[in-house]
């Protein structure tokens, strides 16, 4: 009897348990979805603690967006293109001298200044159509070389030495966006969050006992291709062709606009990267995937070095996917007789 | 006794208990719109920031019929049947998943 009653605690007990204490918000954010999970905090209080990294996101995207008139982005644009300097919060003023480092850094090929290119092939909409620019407006905005390093701040105001500076930092804000919330979860001692805003993700502690797993979608069929463990304090960053682009007579036009040409990157599929903890790890996840992603798969693994990467997946056009060393350790592959090269 | 050999059964149902991968759930916005068996004919209309998105079940499986939106992403992503398959239109801010164990808490993408 005394058997029977231990074992009717026991299972109390684990019935006590099977609950999980795990707390999952959605949200629509920088034009794309953002899902919080937490665990190991009362409902209440995640949902609190969720809803403040909302409100900062918003805070971020109001500020950033690229081309909604009145941003504070919008009217440092408008300065840079009728020459004049303007003042800038600290977090603005920082947010470009960080971009200009990893642009520098990435030789050119993650430019958020090429923002009137981006625009031109319609990529600067919440939906966007296909669009044929004309290959001389192409030109000129190529021609006029705009960069980061053109950009001046002195003393809280910021102006731009090459009027064809518009910023652009799509491939920037989701990422800033992470490390702020982790850094926010993290002074709030979160046991654990994971935070994923459009597909770019940050890891803070566990899933209770287990890391985070995360999925990787597969740039051509639904579900992942793969899956990983994503330790406290690692980031996660893709770029594909599949999310933003538009095909037309066949050919698919990705949003990633190689700054060298003004036209669309080809010839890959997604480049996903994996950064470990670091006090950027969310920015340099967003970030670094660009310039390899432009590369393609003949100059990756050269860009993946000088970004500081190293575990890194590129498909190229034909599927075939790409590992660095790192990376090969890291993933589980979903589907036998995946066609993976190696160094 | 039989009380024992009762909670003993009605504890393993719910600790064994893993929810089915037969059921879809509609978010519009940031609530749960509905969460919703697949093992049932029926169309859903879904209000959003644009208008109604219309979402349909059948044969166990679920997809957007039709949506406000101006690409039709969502549409075009046709049926959704595994755990963890996920469809979603950013411009109505109307999403699907299929519930259940799917071996990862996120997809990055």
């Amino acid at each position: 009897m005394w058997r029977l009653i231990g074992l009717l605690i026991c299972l109390l007990v684990l019935a006590g348990c099977s609950r999980e204490p795990l707390y999952q918000s959605q949200s629509y954010v920088f034009g794309t979805l953002v899902d919080i999970s937490i665990y190991g905090e009362s409902e209440d209080r995640a949902r609190a603690l969720a809803g403040h990294v909302e409100q900062e996101f918003q805070r971020l995207h109001d500020s950033l967006h690229a081309w909604k008139p009145g941003s504070e982005l919008d009217r440092l644009n408008a300065a840079f293109a009728a020459g004049k300097q303007v003042p800038v919060t600290p977090e603005l003023a920082a947010i470009l001298a960080d971009a200009a480092r990893f642009s520098a850094q990435s030789g050119g090929l993650f430019n958020p200044a090429i923002g009137h290119l981006i625009g031109l092939w319609g990529f600067q909409r919440d939906e966007f159509a296909p669009v044929h620019p004309d290959p001389a407006e192409i030109r000129k905005w190529v021609d006029a070389a705009p960069h980061m390093a053109d950009i001046v701040i002195d003393n809280g105001h910021a102006g731009s030495r090459n009027p064809a500076v518009k910023l652009d930092l799509g491939g920037y804000a989701k990422g800033y966006a992470l490390d702020l919330a982790a850094n926010y979860l993290r002074k709030e001692k979160v046991q654990g969050a994971l935070v994923n805003i459009g597909g770019n993700i940050i890891a803070i502690g566990k899933h209770g006992k287990r890391p985070w797993r995360v999925g990787i979608q597969h740039p051509r069929k639904a579900g992942p291709i793969a899956t990983l463990d994503l330790p406290d304090g690692w980031a996660i960053g893709t770029s594909g062709d599949y999310q933003r682009f538009f095909e037309t007579n066949g050919k698919r036009y990705c949003h990633i606009i190689d700054p060298r040409t003004g036209y669309p990157a080809e010839g890959v599929q997604a480049v996903t990267v994996l950064v470990p903890p670091m006090p950027d790890a969310g920015t340099l996840s967003d970030v670094a995937s660009k310039p390899l992603f432009i590369s393609g798969k003949d100059g990756w693994r050269g860009a993946a070095t000088m970004m500081g990467i190293a575990n890194a997946m590129l498909i190229d056009a034909s599927g075939t996917i790409y590992l660095t060393p790192g990376m090969r350790q890291l993933l589980r592959f979903e589907e036998k007789g995946a066609r993976v090269e190696e160094y | 006794m039989v009380a024992g050999i009762t909670l003993a059964g009605w504890l393993f149902a719910t600790l064994w208990h893993t929810e089915p991968a037969g059921k879809v759930r509609i978010r519009s916005g940031d609530t749960v719109f509905a969460t919703l068996s697949l093992d049932q004919e029926r169309t859903i209309e879904v209000p959003g920031p644009l208008g109604v998105s219309r979402i349909v079940i059948h044969n166990h499986q679920a997809r957007f019929q039709s949506s406000p939106c101006h690409n039709q992403y969502c549409v075009h992503q046709g049926w959704l049947a595994r755990a963890g398959q996920v469809a979603v239109c950013l411009p109505n801010r109307v999403s699907l998943e299929l519930a259940g164990e799917k071996g990862y808490d996120s997809l990055n993408y």
